[in-house]
């Protein structure tokens, strides 16, 4: 920013009015550096499906991890981990 | 031209006139025929045009059509004709390396004539109800075009800056093509908003999500965001709207996922999860892109709102969400600081962009919380008493005040490896926890020790 900043004064006044509007957050007419087209909610191939056609009959069951207990309890951390605490039980 | 108005009589009649006639109107051609807009071109000259299309219109069209509705198409036609010859024109252009900010412009204006012209007959009754949904194709072209054009004047600009004139700020504002649809989105939108016909199967109303999704599109490209909350308040306040389940799914869908994202960039999550739900169990199964969209947000979210995880089932049909959330989720169920520290910063310019950031850095509560959730985990089971089974076996209760000490040191070892956790410090952090009820108990300061609940000690997490 501070490079650009030492350009030409047009230049300058340019980088002072991306600044500002930075910090007025919602200014209207924001530059932007604009999101990537492929960041884009896409436009379906359809206008309307059927309900086979959703992500209901799949279900919802498989999205969340419904445990927290790591399937694998040898895990460098978690085996470290309760080394560490070994050793201090031991000094208890 | 009377082959083209053919081409348009047939698109009329059919049995889904407003997408057929917006393929007759599109600015592309079809993959099977390249040379359409060319051909259509040739068709006629600027001086000619709009008698030629209204002599076909009234040759082919009369008996279908009120003079009225002639009128109307002859119009729009007339603009498309001339939007045609702008596009043609500009990829010549093209091909010769020399497409630019004029182009673009030219191209840019003709389609804003040819938007204008279509809301011009829609609002005064001449064409049919349906030609709203080809009005919204129609527009999502003119967003695009504003784009471009935008995209050619801030290419030209800088050149327009060192040619002198130090006074003056900048000319033309960024995005101004852009900022311009959006008053004729809007125009659209109070269009379908505000249509009165009593009957409900002939009524612009059907428009409305449709309208509402391109002026999100278009409000996010323009960081005006929070003006997406006017229009979900309209949408929501106009009480004679037909059922949201009557609309085709592609705008509910799209309609629930930008309320659900605005909900989610103002931070209201559990408003965005009930939304982003429904957009992901409605989404079409196909849309891989627009599913990982949602799950994006709806990820984050749910962090917050019941601090879960997704699946690796889950993340593994995404390949890019893997890699945006693979490693962070590891450490998260690991309850490694370190590494969850690491890859929050690789990931930051991503999650930034993305506007999750924030959200994600929230998550640090759960590292923590499952950290400790290890050290009660580690400290076992109480000797079993008289009369007792390895089933209700009572986990350790009482943990020294060092044991979480030495986890959080380890845990945050590694990387940073300066930081270093002082006993305050570790009291603080346990403090925090049991008040944000990610974990019952106490701590008892006397005895060094924190008392944990024998039930229910990490809530939600089975122990």
């Amino acid at each position: 920013m501070s490079g650009a900043a030492q350009g030409g004064t047009a230049t300058t006044k340019a980088v002072v009015a991306d600044k500002d509007a930075t910090k007025n957050g919602e200014a209207d007419k924001k530059p932007t550096a604009p999101l990537e087209e492929d960041d884009e909610f896409e436009d379906f191939p359809v206008e309307d499906w059927e309900e086979e056609e959703t992500q209901i009959p799949g279900g919802t069951s498989h999205l969340w991890e419904e445990s927290w207990d790591d399937d694998d309890t040898n895990e460098d951390f978690a085996v470290q981990l309760r080394e560490e605490l070994k050793k201090l039980g031991h000094t208890k | 031209m009377q082959a083209a108005l053919e081409e348009f009589q047939t698109a009329y009649t059919s049995s889904h006139p407003a997408v057929a006639v917006a393929h007759f109107l599109s600015p592309r051609a079809p993959p099977e025929d390249a040379a359409r807009l060319h051909g259509f071109q040739r068709l006629s000259n600027e001086v000619m045009v709009t008698g030629d299309v209204q002599y076909a219109i009234e040759t082919r069209m009369r008996r279908q059509m009120s003079p009225d509705e002639m009128r109307g198409w002859t119009e729009v036609i007339s603009c498309y004709w001339r939007a045609v010859d702008r596009i043609v024109k500009a990829e010549n252009a093209q091909h010769q390396g020399r497409f630019s900010e004029r182009q673009a412009l030219d191209v840019h204006d003709a389609w804003n004539d040819l938007t204008n012209n279509f809301v011009k007959h829609i609002s005064n009754g001449a064409l049919p109800f349906w030609t709203i949904f080809t009005l919204c194709l129609t527009a999502n072209h003119l967003r695009l075009f504003a784009i471009q054009a935008d995209e050619q004047m801030a290419k030209a600009k800088p050149v327009a800056f060192s040619a002198g004139f130090s006074d003056d700020i900048g000319g033309t504002p960024k995005n101004e093509k852009l900022g311009a649809a959006v008053r004729v989105f809007n125009k659209v939108f109070s269009l379908c908003l505000g249509d009165r016909s009593p009957d409900m199967n002939q009524s612009r109303k059907w428009g409305v999500y449709c309208v509402a999704n391109l002026l999100f599109r278009t409000y996010f490209k323009l960081k005006t965001i929070s003006l997406s909350k006017n229009l979900v308040r309209s949408i929501d306040a106009q009480s004679d709207l037909p059922q949201f389940q009557l609309y085709p799914l592609s705008h509910r869908v799209t309609y629930l996922y930008y309320v659900g994202l605005i909900s989610f960039v103002q931070e209201d999550y559990s408003r965005a999860e009930v939304f982003l739900t429904q957009a992901w169990n409605l989404c079409y199964v196909h849309s891989t892109k627009n599913k990982e969209l949602i799950m994006t947000y709806l990820i984050p979210c749910r962090l917050i709102t019941h601090s879960t995880v997704p699946t690796s089932q889950l993340l593994n049909q995404f390949p890019d969400l893997n890699r945006l959330f693979g490693d962070l989720f590891r450490f998260i169920r690991k309850g490694d600081l370190s590494g969850f520290d690491r890859a929050l910063a690789e990931g930051e310019p991503e999650f930034v962009k993305k506007r999750i950031f924030l959200t994600l850095e929230r998550s640090r509560d759960i590292v923590l919380r499952n950290l400790f959730r290890n050290v009660f985990l580690a400290a076992g089971y109480e000797d079993l008493t008289e009369g007792q089974t390895e089933k209700d076996r009572i986990r350790k209760t009482r943990i020294p005040l060092a044991h979480f000490a030495a986890a959080l040191r380890m845990s945050t070892a590694g990387a940073g490896g300066s930081q270093v956790i002082d006993d305050d410090e570790v009291e603080c952090l346990l403090a925090n926890t049991i008040y944000k009820n990610h974990m019952k108990g106490y701590i008892s300061r006397e005895h060094q020790m924190v008392v944990l609940g024998k039930k229910g000690a990490f809530p939600g997490t089975g122990v």
